[in-house]
């Protein structure tokens, strides 16, 4: 019967049950152990935030006139809107920026999140990352007077306050990961038996995470083929003038013991509000917080430009119609000033701590791109 | 007679500013416009202004016979395969990136299955999925983006040929590139390198100056919804038709580079081809282009890209094709191995084959294909002749020639002649493969062109005694040869 069912937990399977029997997977007493996870991932961060670190949490808008255009690849949905094109928010970067240098201006603290909905139309080899939905929940704040340094000291707070939480629900995680075990290997995950909190996390800037990995690709070559094979596609080129592709974040990741950040990425590795240095044109104040073990990133954040006549030529670098944009363009104008902020992928820390095979099974109905379920 | 421009000024004054635009019948597949770039004459150099020079001596028609086994080369012994921007073609030829208008949106399906057959790389403009619908048609008769894609991909010659997709501030609205990035009917042909997407900075005819179209109401209401300029404000003014202009887009070197490497970070399965207009910095955008890693860049120059064009832009705009050409030339000598796609009036083998030579890669067509396209029976009673603007000859001219099937055929037939040509004309240079072309082997009539190419004048030496040497010194060029 235990047997039966690993072999039913497979991303694949798993899908096809889902498909036609969503309730025999929710109802498994494992998955249910999984979604108490979810929340007491959301309450931790929560506490977290609103507790610890003063931030004031906001209901994210779910459609607007325009939303994050900086998702790579990733299409935005449409909604008719009373006769005018809304988008479903892909993220609410636009709008935090606004909420917290408002709350500033009005004499709060400038610290603000949502619990966002987003919404992405990924492209569909991303359904072989065990690592994106379609539709997620993304932990989004903002900091006013900050930059992306102050954030990544939020962010390594932020989850090491998840890992102290989760640790106190060690033998729950244990029971799920007992569950999951035998996929690992196949996904290209490290095996795991007990939670360990991390200290400091590493910091590489983007250069040397590349050279990193074209240091250990010259080491040992055979893990082209191996990456091709466990993501289903030809492997692209590593840039050091562009983000990492998804082979590779995994191939990093899976080298490392604990959380590490990378930072500084390439101009035009991120949409146009994430701010350039003024001393190093063409890098990025930003960064990203990797999970180890294979699984990747979970947080995407950065300095914001916060100057339009900065933000415009950026505009124009993505292709971007400045008039849809007039609203944000005559708020910085006005009110800009420096901010800070990330934004956490709640399905995909939960994957993490609960060391699932995907992300699909984070939650209840997960919508993989291009998989139809309800 | 005085060429005193009376008329000029009379239609400028009885029609205001719509006298400044071609008028719709004007710009209809059979039309003249644009075919006078000229103005009232020609004052420029143009490709035929530069001859081919065969050589008596060989040596590589000699080499290419040993590998013959025996035998003399022939025309057809010229192998015309190129590769331009990532994709393998049969021909240095491209089909230019055409976008929306009618007259051309309703053969462009028939373009896609001759240039899948035949081996080509296939453009597609912008604008196709806003007016004719990304999947669903907006207008039955018309088809759509997805069907132009997908009908290439179905006839496409197995190894060779790719699809290149322009977007504008409109099809980015609509997010054109990321759905197409995402939709699984094409993700195969993604894989395998076979789409390429278009940055679109500019238009022969009409450089510096964005898309400017004369629309009805209903689209005028629709587009300045989505950020157009609409003159006169259709919420205030009742008319019948409007302008619609659209922006030229903004770029500084740092723009371009950035976007570029942008477009490589987010579609990293994609080709990223750049297509400009004939600007008098040129030289400068190639160099950027090239550094932040274009896959290939096209450059209309300005007897190109003629569509909606008023005018006067037509008329005094931009650089000459040649001019073009020259920018690519110097940019060879600077060592830039980028891929170049030359364009603009450009509709005969022996004008690929001088392009070729002066370090163009290949050229784009589109006019040719349009022409070619509807070439049926009697279509020579219509097509380009001024009568055509004629409301009763113009509904006859639609009822002759309709599009259908036949509409491949045509297509093939004239590609197939510029290929005959380009062979015959190759194998005259002594030379059996495309790449060993050169600069060698042309030569100009005209002592501006010789001059400014560092060429040889057919009539002698540019001036008194000095050796070919002095000359590319003093120019401060080096010679490249084959």
């Amino acid at each position: 019967m235990a047997l039966q069912q690993y072999k039913s937990y497979t991303p694949s399977s798993y899908l096809e049950t889902l498909q036609h029997d969503p309730f025999a997977i929710i109802s498994d007493p494992v998955m249910q152990w999984v979604y108490e996870t979810y929340d007491l991932v959301s309450q931790s961060m929560r506490d977290y935030l609103s507790k610890d670190q003063h931030f004031l949490e906001f209901k994210p808008p779910l459609i607007g006139p325009v939303t994050d255009p900086g998702t790579r690849g990733a299409k935005q949905t449409e909604i008719e809107f009373y006769g005018k094109d809304y988008k479903f928010m892909s993220s609410g970067i636009l709008y935090k920026q606004l909420l917290a240098i408002s709350r500033e201006e009005a004499g709060m603290p400038g610290r603000i999140y949502f619990f966002a909905d987003n919404l992405r139309m990924e492209p569909l080899e991303t359904a072989n990352t065990d690592r994106h939905l379609a539709e997620f929940i993304q932990v989004d704040l903002e900091m006013v007077g900050a930059d992306h340094f102050d954030a990544m000291e939020i962010a390594e707070g932020l989850v090491t306050s998840v890992y102290k939480d989760m640790k106190l629900h060690e033998s729950k995680l244990q029971t799920i990961w007992e569950r999951f075990a035998p996929t690992w290997e196949d996904r290209g995950l490290s095996p795991r038996t007990s939670l360990t909190v991390p200290s400091r996390f590493k910091r590489y800037e983007f250069k040397d995470a590349v050279d990193l990995l074209l240091a250990h690709i010259d080491e040992y070559p055979q893990v082209i083929p191996e990456m091709e094979k466990r993501f289903g596609i030809k492997a692209t080129k590593l840039r050091h003038d562009a983000e990492l592709p998804w082979e590779y974040e995994w191939l990093l990741s899976s080298l490392h013991e604990e959380p590490f950040f990378i930072h500084d990425y390439p101009r035009g590795a991120r949409g146009f509000y994430d701010r350039e240095y003024e001393s190093k044109p063409g890098i990025l104040m930003d960064f990203d917080l990797l999970m180890p073990h294979g699984y990747g990133e979970v947080i995407s954040g950065a300095a914001r430009e916060y100057d339009h006549r900065r933000v415009i030529p950026r505009m124009k670098e993505s292709g971007e119609s400045l008039s849809k944009y007039k609203w944000y363009l005559s708020f910085l104008q006005k009110h800009g000033k420096p901010t800070a902020g990330f934004g956490i992928g709640l399905e995909r820390t939960v994957r993490y701590f609960c060391a699932l095979p995907s992300i699909m099974m984070a939650l209840p109905y997960p919508k993989v791109p291009g998989v139809f379920t309800p | 007679m005085t060429d005193y421009p009376y008329e000029e000024i009379i239609e400028r004054a009885r029609k205001g500013r719509k006298s400044i635009y071609p008028t719709r019948d004007e710009t209809s597949r059979f039309s003249v416009f644009g075919a006078d770039i000229y103005g009232k004459s020609r004052r420029f150099p143009t490709l035929d202004d530069i001859l081919l020079a065969p050589p008596q001596f060989t040596p590589h028609r000699l080499e290419k016979s040993y590998d013959l086994i025996f035998r003399e080369p022939f025309y057809r012994d010229v192998n015309t395969d190129r590769i331009i921007g990532g994709f393998k073609t049969t021909l240095p030829i491209i089909q230019a990136s055409m976008g929306s208008p009618e007259d051309w949106n309703v053969v462009s399906t028939y373009s896609a299955r001759a240039c899948a057959e035949l081996g080509l790389i296939y453009g597609i403009g912008e604008n196709v999925a806003a007016t004719w619908g990304y999947d669903t048609r907006t207008d039955p008769k018309q088809p759509s983006l997805m069907d132009r894609i997908l009908t290439y991909f179905e006839h496409r010659k197995e190894g060779y040929g790719g699809v290149v997709i322009q977007q504008n501030e409109e099809d980015a609205t609509s997010e054109l590139w990321n759905r197409l990035y995402s939709d699984p009917r094409i993700t195969d042909f993604m894989h395998e390198g076979l789409i390429a997407f278009e940055i679109k900075a500019g238009q022969g005819a009409k450089s510096g100056i964005g898309g400017e179209k004369i629309v009805d109401r209903d689209t005028a209401l629709r587009l300045q919804d989505k950020g157009y300029i609409i003159y006169p404000d259709p919420e205030v003014v009742e008319q019948e038709s409007y302008e619609r202009h659209s922006s030229p887009d903004i770029f500084t070197a740092d723009i371009i580079k950035n976007r570029i490497l942008k477009l490589r970070n987010d579609y990293p399965r994609t080709r990223i081809w750049l297509k400009t207009g004939p600007y008098r910095d040129l030289s400068e955008l190639i160099r950027v282009a090239a550094e932040a890693g274009v896959d290939a860049l096209v450059v209309d120059g300005k007897e190109g890209g003629t569509g909606m064009s008023p005018t006067a832009s037509l008329q005094h705009l931009g650089l000459p094709t040649l001019s073009c050409l020259h920018a690519m030339y110097q940019a060879r000598k600077e060592g830039i191995t980028t891929s170049f796609v030359l364009s603009g009036r450009i509709s005969e083998g022996s004008q690929v084959v001088k392009a070729l030579a002066l370090g163009a890669d290949g050229v784009a067509l589109g006019r040719p294909f349009l022409i070619a396209a509807n070439s049926y029976p009697l279509a020579k009673l219509f097509v380009g002749k001024e009568f055509y603007k004629s409301k009763i000859i113009k509904r006859l001219a639609r009822f002759v020639v309709k599009p259908s099937e036949r509409s491949v055929q045509y297509i093939s037939n004239y590609i197939e002649t510029l290929r005959l040509e380009i062979q015959l004309l190759v194998s005259s240079l002594g030379k059996y493969s495309l790449d060993l072309l050169s600069d060698e082997d042309v030569i100009s009539t005209e002592q501006r062109v010789a001059q400014v190419f560092g060429l040889k004048d057919s009539f002698g030496p540019l001036s008194t005694p000095q050796t070919d040497i002095d000359l590319i010194d003093q120019r401060g060029y080096t010679e490249i040869t084959g």
